[in-house]
């Protein structure tokens, strides 16, 4: 990937949308990239967005697409447990007039998909539904919801969220029956600031940046070669390790969650008891005080992992992905996160489950 | 993770009743179908009496989508592998009809038949029992959700009892049809970056040709991205056949040439000459056995009957134009459904649009044409081109 990467850094300054020979080496680049990227997620090359990260390609699927299906109806349904990308854009339409509803989670914390498709009317116009959450790393019905909304709502765009679940888990767009799908090269292994919206046909989408007419006019701008070429990279190589990868997360939390069986009070969150989870994302209730304290205790230690989403790191408030689990408020913030990632070893989980059983006895006094 | 992967199985058509050169056929086939399916996955391709069973070891429904694309093929059908027992089989056709219900709200009721096919004889039961056994087994527990209708079933649980195995599967996808690339000879495809000439190629492959491909480049009138637009070109039409080669050939040299020597009426069919006759040295080089071209008679100026006559008399290889007889619509039509169209009206000028004259000459005389060609060193000017032509292999 750094070698994909680093004649864009240094030598080749060549704009992608010029016409001489340095302009079209640099569109070369990129083409290069929308096919391994295409490639990954089934797709048609000419259809990948390249955006600069996950968070933009999600407000141009839900801002984009709901603007442009205007003439449709006002109504938006997003899953009830969506990134605050999705989220609060959707919740700003409001605002031009759109329905905007959130989905809820049964009791349990599961994902009850009739309820879902109940709140879908003939008039909605989008719906949103990640793939895999963030925070807690349940998989979500994606494909079955898609067929479930196409029934009852013809005009609807349908987008996933796929950010979490690249390179982790099997994500094709076809057999998604999705129109849109983000991704985000950093959750691979790839440059930050660099990500994708992957549309499955030629479909109408509100540009939020204009200018150029770069990126088939969807997202003007002179495109970042180089973090293209990183992530197009980074994409094949997650997606030639997928199957090995899947394995190995899911030995890794299998491990954790056992060690965590042993520690009184602490235990991996599985909502609605659901099997289908990511491996790379364990969200672990600590009990005692706020998770922030075992953070920067594991820390020193030299095992780093989040309270939270990183992206609401910014906001002071416990998680809702969390709160729709059925955890009080102060449960919430008693949730540490686990990432793990193809490198990550047996080793660094039998690490931080011996500080977690240390911490356990030091911190429960606090 | 899944505990049965799931393969695909191949039908193929035309190819079976081939006779003596049947092997060839399912060979190149099965070359053709493993190429493709390793794009997507490592796979493998095992022949059985008439079917290619391809194991991917993932994304089976995606090879099965890829496989589409290669000639030759009648269907295909991503499925599941049962041992050749009544129980096993019942077994995998329940849990292949689970997964194919969830495509159905749980408030429709579905009209469902299943569909066995006793392919070896020696299996103890007919297909008919099969049928009754297996829906017999299915039927209590999804009495609420199916109704059984062998006529307008809208689901078909399909069941082929072979030699090695069974196989469950309930989609059918259709296939190209045609002959396996590389079975009936290679042509070299004279590409001009429009829309006709990747559909002729198209038209070619489909009839089991194998397509090399030449384009003819104007630097410095035209830059790097018309090159581009060209590979752009062959790497979205190398879906159908394994391999692609494609040749960009200088042609600014021969161009002015013709526009300092010859009668400014006769240039596009004289640059069309040279060429044919480019075309076919590389044709010799490569054993190829034609020229392929996007000609349609009268569709523009230079494709008039005489004018079509002047260029195909350039050279002794035989030109191949599939598309001579199709409306533009017809070509257009095509060129949506094998994805060439969007990028070939990316507007580039390709090297036609060089030294362009103002009144094309409609009815063109071999003669005019010939004595054009006297008296400057074309010969040589040809034998330079070729020796600067650029080869392009893309996999």
């Amino acid at each position: 990937m750094r070698e994909r990467m680093l004649p864009w850094l240094v030598a080749d300054w060549g704009n992608p949308s010029s016409r001489h020979s340095f302009g079209v080496k640099a569109r070369t680049a990129i083409d290069h990239s929308r096919e391994q990227v295409a490639h990954a997620l089934g797709a048609k090359a000419e259809r990948v967005v390249f955006t600069s990260g996950g968070t933009e390609a999600n407000n141009l699927a839900v801002l984009g697409s709901a603007r442009a299906r205007r003439q449709h109806g006002v109504h938006i349904l997003v899953g009830p447990a969506e990134h605050p990308s999705v989220r609060d854009p959707a919740l700003a339409l409001i605002d031009e007039g759109f329905d905007v509803e959130v989905g809820q989670l049964g009791s349990d914390g599961a994902f009850d998909i009739d309820a879902f498709l109940a709140s879908v009317r003939e008039d909605t116009v989008l719906v949103s539904l990640m793939l895999a959450s963030n925070e807690h790393g349940s998989i979500y019905p994606v494909a079955r919801v898609a067929a479930g909304v196409r029934r009852i709502a013809p005009h609807a765009h349908i987008h996933t969220d796929a950010v979490q679940a690249l390179g982790k888990l099997e994500v094709d767009i076809v057999e998604l029956g999705v129109d849109s799908v983000s991704i985000s090269a950093h959750k691979v292994h790839g440059p930050k600031g660099t990500g994708a919206l992957v549309l499955a046909s030629e479909l109408p989408i509100r540009p939020l940046v204009f200018g150029g007419g770069q990126e088939g006019a969807v997202r003007s701008g002179t495109e970042n070669v180089a973090g293209i070429a990183g992530f197009g990279e980074a994409v094949q190589l997650a997606d030639e390790a997928l199957v090995t990868t899947r394995a190995h997360l899911s030995s890794l939390k299998q491990r954790l969650a056992d060690g965590l069986a042993e520690i009184d009070g602490m235990r991996v969150l599985t909502p609605g008891g659901s099997k289908e989870t990511l491996g790379s994302i364990a969200a672990v209730l600590v009990g005692g005080p706020p998770a922030e304290v075992y953070l920067h205790h594991l820390e020193e230690r030299g095992i780093l992992v989040s309270v939270g989403s990183a992206c609401q790191a910014h906001k002071n408030e416990a998680s809702p992905a969390l709160l729709a689990l059925g955890l009080s408020a102060e449960e919430a913030r008693q949730v540490l996160r686990f990432s793990f990632s193809r490198e990550s070893q047996v080793s660094e989980v039998d690490a931080a489950l011996e500080v977690l059983q240390a911490l356990a006895g030091e911190l429960s006094t606090l | 993770m899944e505990t049965n992967p799931g393969l695909v199985l191949v039908r193929y058509g035309e190819l079976a009743i081939k006779g003596k050169n049947r092997f060839e056929f399912e060979n190149a086939l099965r070359r053709n179908i493993s190429k493709a399916a390793n794009e997507i996955a490592p796979s493998t391709v095992i022949k059985t009496r008439g079917r290619m069973v391809v194991r991917p070891e993932r994304r089976m429904e995606r090879v099965a989508r890829r496989l589409q694309d290669v000639f030759g093929i009648a269907s295909v059908s991503p499925a599941y592998a049962a041992e050749r027992s009544i129980e096993s089989i019942t077994k995998v056709a329940g849990e292949e009809l689970a997964r194919a219900m969830e495509a159905y709200p749980t408030t429709q009721r579905i009209k469902f038949r299943v569909a066995a096919r006793r392919a070896d004889k020696r299996f103890h039961l007919t297909s008919q029992d099969i049928n009754v056994a297996v829906a017999e087994a299915l039927l209590p527990s999804i009495e609420d959700r199916i109704d059984i209708d062998l006529k307008n079933a809208e689901l078909q649980l399909g069941i082929e009892v072979r030699e090695e195995a069974a196989y469950v599967f309930a989609t059918r996808l259709p296939g190209s049809g045609g002959l396996p690339v590389g079975t009936l000879g290679r042509g070299i495809c004279l590409l001009s970056g429009g829309i006709d000439s990747p559909v002729a190629a198209w038209m070619m492959m489909k009839r089991g040709c194998r397509v090399i491909y030449v384009s003819f480049h104007s630097a410095p009138f035209i830059g790097d991205s018309s090159k581009r637009k060209i590979e752009q070109l062959v790497r979205s039409l190398s879906r159908f056949q394994p391999k692609s080669r494609l040749y960009s050939v200088p042609f600014t040299n021969i161009q002015m040439a013709i526009r300092d020597h010859a009668p400014e009426s006769y240039r596009t069919v004289l640059y069309r000459r040279q060429m044919q006759k480019l075309a076919a040295r590389i044709a010799r080089r490569e054993k190829a056995g034609c020229l392929i071209t996007g000609e349609s008679l009268g569709q523009v100026a230079s494709q008039t009957m005489e004018n079509l006559t002047c260029i195909g008399a350039a050279t002794s290889t035989p030109v191949m134009q599939p598309l001579i007889g199709f409306d533009k619509q017809e070509t257009i039509d095509i060129a949506h459904k094998i994805g060439t169209f969007e990028l070939s009206i990316i507007p580039e000028p390709d090297c036609c649009t060089v030294f362009m004259p103002s009144r094309p000459i409609i009815r063109g005389k071999l003669e005019e044409c010939e004595a054009a060609e006297e008296g400057y060193e074309l010969d040589e000017l040809i034998h330079q081109a070729l020796a600067g032509a650029e080869r392009i292999d893309i996999d």
